[in-house]
């Protein structure tokens, strides 16, 4: 029981994890918050329940689709919403994105409509292991978040762009005197942050079976808790702080009562803040 | 050049009345305002465009058949975006305006319970088409509610569970609002009067869609039957992730608010075998439920469900009454709470003293993908 929870809770938290590596990447390279998240992890969402609903796609077709889909948003939220705003402090894109989140909802219910969309399962065959019974599919989700994280570590220290990105997230005016193309840099940054964000949209799609336009609020939330949780700058940090959200909540169904999943996750969240208000590996010095 | 401008002038003149008769359809009186009040976005924004869908059709019915006293009926339409506060402000807006005659709406019932003080004290009818919790109508002269309370289908439905099914190891899984509190309360008070044991009781908040670690929960106290006292999309999550959890032997059954063709496209093969309970069937051959149901069919490319058919009756029966006695405020609730065996597509309306219905339920099992009348 207690294991099958466990399980649970790691599953959930590794599609957190994903959304609050969005966070990370974008706050650390950008040092800047955007509410609009979630929405880009519902239009990915959205773009997966087509490809498997509608054109029956295989799913992994249909993830990369949906990252696609939100790698374009991406490019094109950074380049008009946020380029132009660059020396003009924190708040106007912090608006921006507040207003950016309204827009891409409601959107949503005008094109797509409110109501729920099915979307079909995959591996739905459950094994037991141990007492414990593990569905397949949340096998496949947890190695997949695990591989898109190896895949963006890699990313970051071994490829060029990668070491523009921390070069950036140290210092972007000194990155730029060096001869980095900063404003690349940023649109990259923010489209691979949406890409992680559609990728969780398409397989949260996958595991609940539904996509609908107001999915976006609360995985937001949850992914930037996570996010601050962890650290804010950290990935290892949010990946961590993901899986202990989900973990948390699953127990408190467990043994305190599901009306309070939420109110322990976060209690446990601003006490851990209280004591290293840097997060659990959040550093002093800002890096990516 | 100056003809030609003359001529222009003159075409658009003539143009003028032509536009104006276009616009304001064939009608030579006035319209009848009625306001809806519907979370049009938001989290139960599915449920207030079904209101807007079924109410439009209704309107463009009435409106063809000649209006009702020759006058066009005009809906005036307020997002309440399922927000108590929304609906408080919307009555507000709608009670101040002269031009309108009566409300429906809001969807939940803890949206109706906020706005009913407004309308109470303007003296505006408040007929909501959804509303199920034992104290809504009751708690105003003006409030009126059409689709049955949970005071009759709570025991109704734990007849069905306890003594038509003979379970006697109960749980329950409820949302977290005023009617799913007190759904849940009603079904397991009379449940436990006909001899069943509740042996867990879980809630979940509107915006929750992962169920798996309440089931699993829930599991571990073994019930024979799970009742969700919650709405489709939510009933077909919890079903879907029931059997992923490869809980299997246990029977899922739920109030009529799980009755929609949506419970079976994202449900899937995971709820066959699940109990429900209707008031309004498509296949139901009486002449007033396939006009709705064609006519639904034939306008929006799919069947409807209770909430559309709960808004349909609401506004059918609001031409009703203003066609009887006008559009006095006052004379529409006097003649509303008089209405007697009134033929709604969800069964017949007669208002009880307390200003809701006492509805008459049918016992449904999904097989094979479809919903059947449970017939033993």
């Amino acid at each position: 029981m207690l294991l099958s929870q466990v399980v649970n809770g790691l599953t959930q938290g590794s599609l957190y994890a994903l959304v609050a590596i969005g966070f990370v990447i974008i706050f650390g390279t950008m040092n800047l918050v955007t509410f609009a998240h979630g929405e880009v992890y519902m239009i990915g969402a959205f773009v997966g329940y087509f490809a498997l609903s509608v054109y029956h796609l295989p799913w992994w077709v249909a993830l990369l689709l949906g990252m696609a889909a939100a790698w374009i948003l991406g490019v094109l939220i950074e380049k008009m919403a946020f380029r132009p705003l660059r020396a003009a402090g924190h708040m106007p894109p912090l608006l921006i994105t507040i207003g950016l989140s309204i827009i891409l909802k409601d959107l949503a219910v005008v094109v797509f409509g409110a109501e729920n969309r099915p979307v079909p399962s995959v591996y739905e065959t459950t094994i037991r292991v141990g007492g414990v019974s593990v569905s397949v599919l949340q096998l496949v989700i947890l190695a997949l978040a695990g591989a898109l994280v190896l895949a963006l570590q890699l990313l970051l220290k071994a490829t060029k762009i990668g070491r523009a990105m921390r070069a950036t997230a140290q210092d972007h005016e000194a990155a730029y005197a060096m001869g980095v193309n900063v404003n690349r840099v940023f649109n990259i940054s923010f489209a691979l942050a949406s890409a992680l964000g559609g990728a969780a949209g398409v397989m949260v799609g996958i595991y609940y079976n539904t996509v609908y336009p107001a999915m976006g609020g609360t995985a937001g939330l949850k992914g930037f808790a996570a996010c601050i949780f962890g650290g804010l700058t950290s990935i290892p940090g949010a990946i961590l702080g993901g899986l202990i959200l989900g973990v948390v909540e699953n127990l408190t169904v467990q043994f305190i009562s599901s009306g309070y999943r939420d109110v322990v996750a976060f209690v446990v969240m601003v006490l851990v803040l209280v004591l290293r208000p840097q997060g659990l590996l959040g550093k002093k010095l800002r890096t990516v | 050049m100056k003809r030609s401008l003359r001529s222009f002038a003159i075409a658009a003149l003539l143009a003028v009345p032509v536009l104006l008769v276009g616009a304001g359809g064939a009608w030579s009186a006035d319209p009848i305002h009625i306001a809806l009040s519907a979370p049009l976005t938001g989290n139960f924004a599915e449920y207030g465009q079904l209101f807007q869908k079924a109410i439009d059709l209704g309107v463009e019915q009435i409106n063809a058949a000649g209006g009702v006293k020759g006058r066009p009926i005009v809906i005036d339409v307020g997002d309440s975006k399922a927000d108590p506060k929304e609906a408080a402000a919307l009555a507000q807006k709608f009670t101040s305006d002269s031009k309108i005659v009566a409300e429906i709406g809001d969807f939940s019932s803890t949206a109706c319970l906020a706005a009913q003080p407004i309308y109470d004290r303007a003296g505006m009818v408040q007929l909501s088409p959804t509303a199920s919790h034992p104290n809504f109508a009751p708690g105003s002269q003006w409030s009126f509610g059409i689709v049955g309370t949970q005071a009759g289908e709570g025991p109704f439905m734990a007849r069905y569970a306890v003594q038509k099914l003979g379970k006697k190891r109960l749980a329950v899984l409820y949302i977290n609002n005023d009617w799913g509190i007190v759904s849940k309360d009603l079904f397991i008070k009379a449940a436990k009067e006909m001899g069943a044991d509740t042996v867990a009781v879980e809630s979940y908040f509107e915006t929750d869609k992962d169920f798996t670690a309440v089931l699993t929960k829930l599991r571990g106290q073994k019930p024979e039957l799970l009742y969700i006292p919650s709405f489709y999309n939510e009933a077909a999550l919890i079903s879907k992730q029931r059997e992923k959890l490869g809980w299997t032997d246990v029977t899922m059954m739920g109030p009529g608010s799980l009755y929609s063709p949506k419970l079976l496209e994202i449900g899937g093969d995971s709820v066959n075998g699940l109990y429900t309970s209707a008031a309004f069937f498509p296949k139901d051959p009486r002449p007033e439920v396939q006009k709705f149901v064609k006519g639904f069919e034939a306008k929006y490319k799919a069947t409807p469900n209770t909430f559309a058919a709960v808004a349909y009756d609401s506004i059918n029966l609001l031409a009703f009454v203003i066609g009887k006695v006008g559009t006095d405020r006052k004379a529409i609730r006097d003649e509303m709470a008089k209405v007697r065996d009134y033929p709604g597509v969800t069964g017949n309306i007669t208002f009880t003293e307390r200003r809701d219905v006492v509805k008459e339920y049918r016992q449904l099992v999904i097989k094979n993908g479809e919903f059947t009348l449970y017939d033993k």
